[in-house]
């Protein structure tokens, strides 16, 4: 019932003019960032950030959520139209979504994933509305230790999950790890790693990082791509048939579900529920053969799932203050930005900031079907501007960008910089999730443990006799030595 | 003697013509007020509402910037480099900037003698609190526990070598305790942990626990100072409890690069005087649970180095072991 309350303070903030045009500006440039090839969602958002910088906080962070789950949207559009995905969620859905536009049918495949995205979306915001207060009383429960533990799991995930090399994964772990050292000690303000230059007391900057890593990287790469190929197509049927809706409420159902949960658990990334949703309904398919020749519940499933696993993964940011993927992590840094600190606290002191976002997702859903249907045609269109005209441009954006955060140039470098590094480790396919989550994580790692390590006196046991705290260790030891033990199998094998 | 008075004749003359333009005109342009923390904080809420309101007065926009990092070194390193001129002023939390310039780790590279107060705005005494179910009813009761357990009891600190730790030191001095220090970064994630019992006591300021015990979350124990504060008439000051050389604060006012001429000084100590005497600032400061402190110009300066006095003996204090 308190919950219930909290939504209706909540949609009172989010239906403010002023925040109802922050939702619905962040909708129009999150599914343009969604459907230009090679920009996602982090980059997106981290890109922006210095856009919202005048707005209020609830302004700021209506406007930066709205940017990141209409990305998740607009990166549908170019799946199907194009066969590349607009963000790594998207992936997934270019296996039989691409197939349909082939047939004709790319409207009904925007349709029913503009569709599954709306119902995954507005059901996963109402559970996150329902989980969210017990899970924030039950964070207080998290101590140092436990939250030590928790950001190991987490880390652990994104490290196990991401990319083909667990030892690559490793390395750009321990990279953004090393990078969250440089800059003043937690507790002491000693600096270190500084070499005594004074932009770097305060560390290396985790904006302009992820706008070079995301935004320059990317924008390095897309410009040996080749002029894509759209498919010409007329969008006038954007409805499903009738035996189609059938097959597709099940997997909107099940994607839903699969979403919502998988984005609970912090460091699973937005691939794996889409790719797991698609699974998931090839085995309970009756026709699992035609997987992959555009059928419908193919890009219903995933597409529910990424939105679905967009609120979800809301729940550990507000909750905790633990951002399990890299975009909620510029999310984040939005919240710090603005003088607010995600976690159990924010609940309690600015319930209008909270529950303002959770009704703004709501609404958000909303707008971006009313966008997305009748206007696929249009972000179709955008497809055909051609790199060279808008790729300077953006580049010239996240420069001024950069250097609005703290008026220094520093900052420009730092990102320029972090563009190069970005472009090179895709070359390499290293991922780069894991360094921005270890940066972005680092100082928090850093502060638990010594915080638990006070407490316990020195002693590092407080890790692993509090339950909790042991449970989540054992946990990320699982995550990180399968691969391995696997890999020792598959070798003693050959022997 | 003589020559003194001489120069400053001479000196008096030349502003008089060249300086008329600088300093009976002041001021002619904008003033940045630079707060060295992040905005939406209580130094930076505090800064805007003065901010607001002595621009009115003042005939100039005054600009709050921020300047955050490093605890506030950053943007007090670029405080103590700016020209003397009125026109750049900064945000000062005391005893945070005085430990900043004495702990050498820190490395800072300016001095507390570059650095000038011009107004004090809140002071804001260092309190022990404790969860509504503690056993310890009164200061007394967490004395005789502490000293049944020493270095076993952990109590939150709010930021080392600041007024919390320094309050601390101050109590466990005076009351032959020992507890166990656990560091936080800044107030939220300290009433996070005493609450969830991860420490049993947190040394905090009044505008850092005020709204929490307004919500009846937290209790308190004691205040550090010499006179009870209105926030909490009820609560016990140190000095009554028997311990008056336990008196701790945080204290936040406005200061200047060295340099600044004396007639700017003093419209800046009237403007910002004036701003702060209003009812309107009481009143939002008092919303905040900031206990409103207004110690103009030289009452400032001496206050600061008093501080200055108090924050060197603990830091050596902490260097020594």
């Amino acid at each position: 019932m308190e919950a219930l309350q909290y939504w209706i303070q909540g949609f009172a903030v989010a239906t403010l003019p002023m925040n109802l045009l922050y939702a619905f500006i962040g909708c129009v440039l999150g599914t343009l960032i969604g459907v230009l090839p090679g920009l996602g969602p982090a980059a997106g958002t981290a890109i922006l950030i210095p856009v919202t910088f005048s707005l209020d906080p609830i302004g700021g962070i209506i406007m930066l959520a709205a940017i990141y789950y209409g990305a998740m949207y607009g990166g549908t559009i170019t799946s199907v139209l194009v066969n590349v995905p607009g963000e790594a969620a998207s992936v997934i859905t270019c296996l039989d979504g691409y197939q349909m536009a082939k047939q004709g049918r790319a409207g009904p495949a925007l349709g029913i994933a503009a569709i599954g995205s709306f119902i995954g979306g507005t059901f996963a915001t109402l559970a996150l509305m329902v989980v969210s207060l017990p899970l924030a009383n039950f964070a207080l429960r998290f101590g140092p230790p436990e939250v030590f533990s928790l950001l190991v799991v987490g880390l652990s995930l994104v490290t196990g999950l991401s990319g083909r090399s667990l030892l690559a994964a490793l390395i750009m772990t321990l990279f953004g790890l090393m990078l969250a050292m440089i800059g003043m000690d937690p507790v002491r303000g000693a600096p270190r790693f500084t070499f005594g230059i004074p932009p770097l007391y305060d560390g290396i900057g985790f904006i302009p990082v992820v706008m070079g890593l995301f935004g320059v990287g990317e924008i390095l790469l897309s410009m040996e791509a080749p002029v894509l190929e759209v498919i010409k197509t007329k969008l006038t049927d954007l409805l499903p048939k009738r035996e189609e809706w059938k097959v597709s409420t099940g997997a909107i159902g099940r994607g839903t579900i699969i979403g919502f949960f998988l984005g609970i658990i912090p460091g699973i990334g937005a691939i794996i529920p889409t790719f797991l949703a698609y699974a998931v309904e090839k085995k309970v398919s009756k026709h699992p053969e035609k997987f992959g020749t555009g059928v419908i519940e193919g890009v219903a499933s995933p597409e529910t799932a990424n939105n679905s696993y967009a609120n979800g993964a809301m729940v550990p940011l507000l909750t905790l203050g633990i951002p399990g993927y890299p975009t909620l992590a510029v999310l984040m840094g939005a919240f710090i930005i603005h003088g607010l600190t995600p976690g159990p606290f924010l609940f309690k002191e600015r319930p209008d900031v909270v529950w303002g976002l959770i009704a703004s997702l709501s609404l958000g859903n909303v707008m971006l079907l009313i966008l997305n249907l009748p206007l696929v045609g249009l972000w179709a269109k955008l497809l055909e501007i051609r790199y060279q005209y808008l790729y300077p441009g953006i580049l010239l954006f996240c420069i001024l960008g950069a250097y609005s955060l703290n008026q220094s140039v520093f900052d420009v470098g730092v990102m320029v910089a972090f563009g190069v590094l970005g472009y090179i480790f895709r070359k390499l396919d290293w991922p780069l999730a894991p360094t921005v989550l270890a940066l972005i994580l680092g100082p928090m790692m850093e502060r638990a443990l010594r915080t638990s390590l006070e407490m316990s006196g020195g002693d590092l046991s407080i890790l692993f006799t509090r339950p909790i705290s042991a449970v989540l260790l054992i946990a990320a030891a699982i995550v990180l030595l399968t691969p391995a033990v696997r890999l020792l199998g598959r070798r003693a094998g050959k022997d | 003697m003589k020559g003194r008075f001489v120069i400053s004749l001479i000196f008096a003359f030349m502003t008089a013509i060249v300086g008329s333009a600088y300093t009976a005109d002041y001021p002619t342009k904008p003033i940045t007020l630079m707060v060295p923390y992040p905005a939406g904080g209580s130094s930076d809420v505090g800064a805007r509402i003065v901010a607001a309101i002595a621009e009115k007065q003042i005939g100039q926009p005054i600009v709050v910037v921020n300047k955050a990092g490093a605890g506030g070194q950053v943007g007090w390193t670029e405080l103590a480099r700016q020209k003397a001129d009125g026109y750049f002023l900064g945000g000062i939390n005391l005893p945070h900037l005085l430990t900043a310039v004495l702990d050498p780790e820190r490395k800072a590279v300016f001095k507390a003698e570059d650095i000038v107060p011009i107004i004090s705005q809140a002071l804001d005494p260092t309190t022990i609190s404790v969860r509504p179910d503690s056993p310890w009813k009164t200061l007394k009761d967490l004395i005789e526990d502490a000293k049944k357990r020493p270095g076993q009891i952990p109590a939150g600190i709010v930021g080392y070598l600041q007024d919390d730790e320094i309050g601390y030191f101050q109590f466990a001095e005076a009351a032959g305790v020992e507890l166990r220090r656990v560091y936080f970064d800044g107030a939220a994630p300290a009433i996070t942990a005493l609450l969830g019992k991860h420490v049993d006591l947190l040394f905090c300021t009044v505008a850092d626990n005020y709204t929490q015990w307004k919500a009846g979350r937290i209790r308190m124990l004691t205040i550090m100072d010499k006179e009870r504060t209105k926030f909490y008439p009820d609560l016990p000051t140190t000095a009554e409890l028997g311990y008056p050389t336990v008196i701790s604060a945080s204290t936040r006012g406005i200061a200047g690069p060295k340099g600044i001429p004396d007639p700017i000084l003093k419209k800046l100590y009237d403007v910002f005087k004036n701003a702060m005497m209003t009812k309107e600032h009481m009143d939002r400061l008092e919303n905040a649970g900031m206990p409103v402190k207004i110690m103009v110009g030289e009452e400032f300066v001496k206050y600061y180095w008093e501080s200055y006095k108090v924050a060197k003996k603990w830091v050596d204090h902490v260097r020594k072991k």
